[in-house]
């Protein structure tokens, strides 16, 4: 060990010097070889971890959390338009994993409450908050895959944003259609091919018609553009 | 460098653009997320630090350029840091309560389990070129986030050299994973 700066390599490695020693040493590092090639060595470490497969539905969930965060600081939304009417509601403190699902329907409801005051509020005052949730569809008996359904606010507009892993591969011009249905009468609400990953996500901005539903299902359809479904359901959520 | 990219995204992420948030996020959600499950051996955990990550990321909290080195070590530095952070405030011993970890589909891409694999060969061939107390220094001060005093209590070495220690075994690594880079291909 040379000097003081290379002597806090471990405490930084650690996280634990404060703010004003981290630039002091990162200003040590760039002229310190030694150290350098140390914490570029450290940072092959995580490679030792043995491969797990993540949760389903963690990245939906991570984004729109990511996301949501940001509108949350104390910036002027600069992005929201006076008339745009953002959703006032509780802050959703996400606890991840806890959406089991006997906690579906009550979410869904949930979601549905929402979408009623996203549109009614549209014509008054603007709320600064910002509405996002999100529910676990059940997959049916033959189906291994999970889809996750959020509602996002977005630039003054509702967006339903649907994402599905481990989907079986399509053939010729078959698609995943997300449906919302009231009443018995489904309405498409986007569609989706799986990555080589077997991962899919689709993206579709409600309006007051398609806002009022009571279940949303993802049935596999032969072609893309059907306004009804012709293929079985293989994910579904209802209250 | 193949990490330039990177860079490239972190700068389109610090023009808060979400789509080159999302890339990073598929390039590194599992690494991160093992590593992350290595650490806290608890899912629900590991997902709650990786949003902190990316929400960091995101907000820019911070920074990153090319003269702190790989990009990769950055963000792996961060989202330890983070992990460690939540360690230390729970204040107690992390317990898998979750099930065991699922082993990992083969429905990842190729080339990413491929690198994943070499890298993880070299690393286990380094860590093995240490002794057995430098190997669990390493992961009581890495992976499980252990202050000093329990370093040095678990290792049974006076807490006045705890740290050197921990430079040396780091030293250590850093000269043998060069060894092994500099041979390329190495036989394990």
């Amino acid at each position: 060990m040379t000097n003081m700066d290379c002597d806090r390599l471990v405490d930084y490695l650690n996280g634990t010097l404060s703010a004003d020693e981290i630039q002091q040493y990162e200003h040590h590092l760039k002229t310190c070889t030694e150290c350098q090639e140390i914490v570029e060595a450290t940072g092959e470490l995580p490679y030792l971890a043995d491969p797990v497969e993540p949760p389903a539905g963690m990245k939906a969930r991570i984004l729109s959390n990511v996301f949501e965060e940001e509108r949350e600081q104390d910036e002027p939304p600069v992005a929201l338009k006076p008339e745009m009417a953002a959703i006032p509601m509780h802050k959703p403190k996400r606890k991840p994993g806890l959406w089991k699902p006997l906690l579906a329907a009550v979410l869904l409801a949930s979601l549905l409450g929402n979408a009623y005051a996203f549109f009614q509020l549209s014509d008054q005052e603007d709320a600064p908050e910002t509405a996002i949730e999100s529910i676990e569809l059940e997959p049916n008996e033959a189906f291994e895959g999970t889809a996750t359904a959020a509602m996002i606010e977005e630039e003054g507009s509702l967006n339903l944003v649907v994402q599905a892993d481990r989907l079986a591969e399509l053939e010729d011009s078959q698609v995943y259609q997300v449906w919302l249905i009231k009443d018995d009468k489904p309405i498409p609400a986007g569609a989706f091919s799986p990555n080589p990953n077997g991962e899919g996500a689709s993206y579709y901005q409600l309006d007051e018609s398609s806002a009022d539903w009571d279940t949303i299902a993802i049935t596999l359809e032969p072609q893309a553009g059907n306004e009804l479904p012709e293929g079985e359901v293989i994910l579904s959520a209802g209250i | 460098m193949e990490k330039t990219t990177d860079t490239h995204l972190y700068l389109r992420i610090n023009e808060q653009d979400k789509a080159a948030l999302e890339q990073l996020y598929d390039r590194y959600e599992k690494i991160l997320f093992s590593f992350l499950y290595k650490m806290l051996e608890d899912r629900d955990l590991a997902e709650e630090v990786l949003q902190e990550v990316f929400i960091k990321i995101w907000r820019g909290k911070g920074v990153y350029d090319e003269s702190k080195g790989k990009f990769t070590s950055w963000l792996f530095r961060m989202a330890q840091n983070t992990a460690i952070d939540l360690i230390r405030k729970r204040k107690k011993p992390t317990v898998p309560i979750e099930e065991a970890a699922q082993v990992a589909s083969n429905d990842a891409p190729v080339a990413e389990q491929v690198e994943w694999q070499e890298k993880k060969g070299q690393i286990e061939t380094a860590v093995q070129h240490l002794s057995i107390e430098q190997q669990k220094m390493i992961d009581l001060f890495y992976f499980k986030g252990h202050t000093h005093e329990t370093i040095a209590d678990m290792c049974d070495i006076p807490l006045g050299t705890v740290k050197s220690r921990i430079r040396l075994a780091l030293k250590k690594l850093k000269t043998s994973l060069h060894g092994l880079q500099e041979r390329g291909a190495y036989d394990d």
